[in-house]
């Protein structure tokens, strides 16, 4: 019984549908906190730490115009994170909600495929919110902080990006019994990257080992993507999207056959 | 043990040597069943017989560690989508989705079964007023009463209209009515054709509903039969519940001592059976020991119960 299980796509879009039904209730106010935590972020460190940083910016860019895109790519992260962690817990160990659907047509390998998916739905949800803003807030001020068309594929990528975080979340839930693991995982995954992966200073600058260890670490590339989106890509960056793709194809189905052992016993 | 009847029917399920251990722990230990269409089959069976995992393996949520499972003629090991499409379940523990309401707890579990929005629609209307639910429809799945909750799992697990339908607990936690309801929408699901497949810790409802059942212990059947054959199988068909003093208890036992069977439930109470219940309280009350209560009654499962486990039914 030990074969390898391949998500059905019927399935995986049934678990995503319920929770599209849900969030359309809720949107307004779950949607709230999620973009305006990057706005934040945005004003405090582009705008106030933006101020010490000596004209000319980084890589010819204001620092506020640098932080933007990076932010996009964290936003992402976070959101998929907070999905995959507490939210599929509460679902699998709490409110048995995959109890439930397992024992309709849709097999449990579905329902975390379903799960990728919503994820990376919300991701690419918080993140438009959010993409739209900087357009608004770069035209306001004057300064814009999208500059290139090739955002109008931001979207699509924090899609993506929001499945590899998710994917990622996904594998530590099906690992642990216990809610409160959860703050290993923050501390030593979430917020380590969020802050080393070039969302705030580049760091391709510093001495090794630090961008060949950067190099190996999704949130890095997920910056790099939306940074040459918002301003114009080089052809570098499908080496991103390519890390992007393979880290997550090769990732994917461990935790969907470690949630059905899970699930089904 | 195999639990048998009418060999021609064609039975929509049937368990050869089914086999579960959890770890090195064997829940159950090789169970022989065959279920036919349009029938009511029960198990019965003490806290940690092992029911629960057995109507698992029937809905896909555990898999055999040993033995042949086919449902709907479907082997559960290559067939579970298919196995799934055409079961309903009411697990012993609630997975109502809470973060929907009761009406909609139906209709995104009829989406999971691919059905039109139509057909859902329809059946969720229907079903909420079959449960007596209809009220509530909008209610959060909160604000439902322990029962109402019962009564929407019974609903969900018809939606998808099931050939069979398995039932684990159905009325744990019901008032006397709502267990009436429910015995009532039972009894009106197996004339329309469904296969019914439940567990219970009611006698009563055992008796009332079921064509044939089994008592499970430790893993393993342990008994078969219909409720009439279980009865006249196991116990002498008339009972006497004496009460009895707690000081005057050995001496009773030593007068009932010639009676088919004793069982003591309690520290005061015997339970004696009989052919002939008059002239064994004849012997009681001519031998003098002082009996605080006494009660006649014809031998029900319960008894069955009492005499193959030990154990009363919890009631
Ligand atoms: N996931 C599990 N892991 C380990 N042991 C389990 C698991 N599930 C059940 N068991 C054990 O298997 C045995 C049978 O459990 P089961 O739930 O099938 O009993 P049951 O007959 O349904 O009891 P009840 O009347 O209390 O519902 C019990 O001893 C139980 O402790
Ligand atoms: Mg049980």
């Amino acid at each position: 019984m030990d074969t390898i299980r391949i998500p059905s796509a019927r399935g995986s879009f049934r678990v995503w549908q319920r929770n599209v039904t849900i969030f359309r209730k809720y949107w307004k106010t779950i949607l709230f906190p999620n973009f305006v935590e990057p706005l934040l972020y945005l004003a405090a460190l582009g705008l106030g730490l933006g101020a010490f940083i000596q004209q000319g910016g980084i890589n010819g860019q204001s620092y506020v115009q640098f932080v933007a895109p990076g932010l996009l790519a964290s936003n992402a992260m976070f959101a998929a994170s907070f999905e995959s962690t507490f939210n599929t817990f509460v679902k699998l160990k709490i409110d048995k909600i995959y109890d439930a659907i397992i024992t309709t047509p849709v097999n449990a390998e579905d329902v975390v495929a379903g799960e990728y998916l919503w994820a990376g739905t919300r991701s690419a949800l918080y993140g438009t919110a959010f993409l739209a803003m900087i357009v608004v807030l770069g035209i306001v001020f004057r300064e814009p902080l999208v500059t290139s068309w090739w955002a109008l594929l931001l979207p699509l990528m924090l899609l993506v990006i929001g499945i590899m975080f998710s994917v990622l979340g996904t594998l530590f839930t099906s690992l642990i019994e216990r809610i409160d693991l959860y703050a290993y995982y923050f501390t030593l995954v979430v917020t380590p990257l969020f802050l080393l992966s070039g969302v705030f200073f580049p760091v391709d600058n510093f001495p090794a080992p630090v961008p060949q260890v950067a190099w190996f670490t999704p949130l890095y590339h997920a910056v790099n993507v939306c940074r040459e989106l918002a301003t114009g890509p080089s052809p570098g960056v499908l080496v991103d999207v390519a890390w992007i793709l393979v880290f997550t194809g090769v990732l994917a189905l461990i935790p969907v056959q470690i949630m059905r052992r899970r699930l089904i016993g | 043990m195999n639990a048998e009847r009418n060999t021609g029917a064609e039975s929509t399920l049937e368990a050869r040597a089914l086999k579960k251990s959890y770890g090195d722990f064997e829940a159950v230990k090789g169970v022989d069943f065959r279920v036919f269409g349009g029938e009511c089959f029960g198990f019965l069976g003490p806290n940690g017989a092992g029911k629960t995992t057995t109507m698992k393996m029937i809905y896909g949520a555990v898999i055999p560690t040993a033995g042949e499972l086919a449902v709907a003629g479907l082997d559960v090991y290559h067939h579970e989508r298919e196995i799934k499409r055409r079961i309903g379940v009411v697990p012993q523990e609630n997975n109502l989705d809470d973060e929907l309401k009761v009406r909609e707890n139906l209709l995104i579990y009829g989406r999971y079964y691919d059905l039109p929005r139509k057909v859902v629609l329809q059946r969720t209307d229907e079903l909420l007023d079959f449960m007596q639910l209809s009220e509530k429809a909008e209610a959060t799945v909160e604000q439902l009463s322990g029962g109402m909750k019962r009564r929407l799992l019974i609903a969900r697990a018809l939606i998808n209209d099931p050939e069979i339908v398995v039932l684990d607990e159905p009325t744990t936690g019901l008032d006397p009515q709502a267990r009436l309801l429910v015995w009532d929408r039972l009894r009106e699901l197996t004339t329309e054709g469904k296969t019914l497949i439940l567990t219970t810790h009611y006698m009563e409802e055992a008796a009332r509903l079921c064509d044939r059942l089994v008592i499970m212990e430790g893993g393993l059947i342990i008994a078969d039969g219909t409720p009439g054959e279980l009865v006249e199988e196991h116990v002498s068909p008339q009972v006497l519940e004496l009460t009895a003093d707690h000081r005057s208890l050995e001496e009773l036992l030593s007068v009932v001592e010639g009676a088919d069977s004793v069982e003591r439930t309690g520290d005061e109470t015997v339970l004696v059976y009989t052919e002939d219940a008059d002239t064994l309280l004849e012997n009681v009350r001519s031998s003098g020991v002082d009996i605080e209560n006494t009660v006649y009654r014809q031998a029900g499962l319960e008894d069955v119960f009492l005499r193959l486990t030990g154990r009363r039914l919890i009631e």
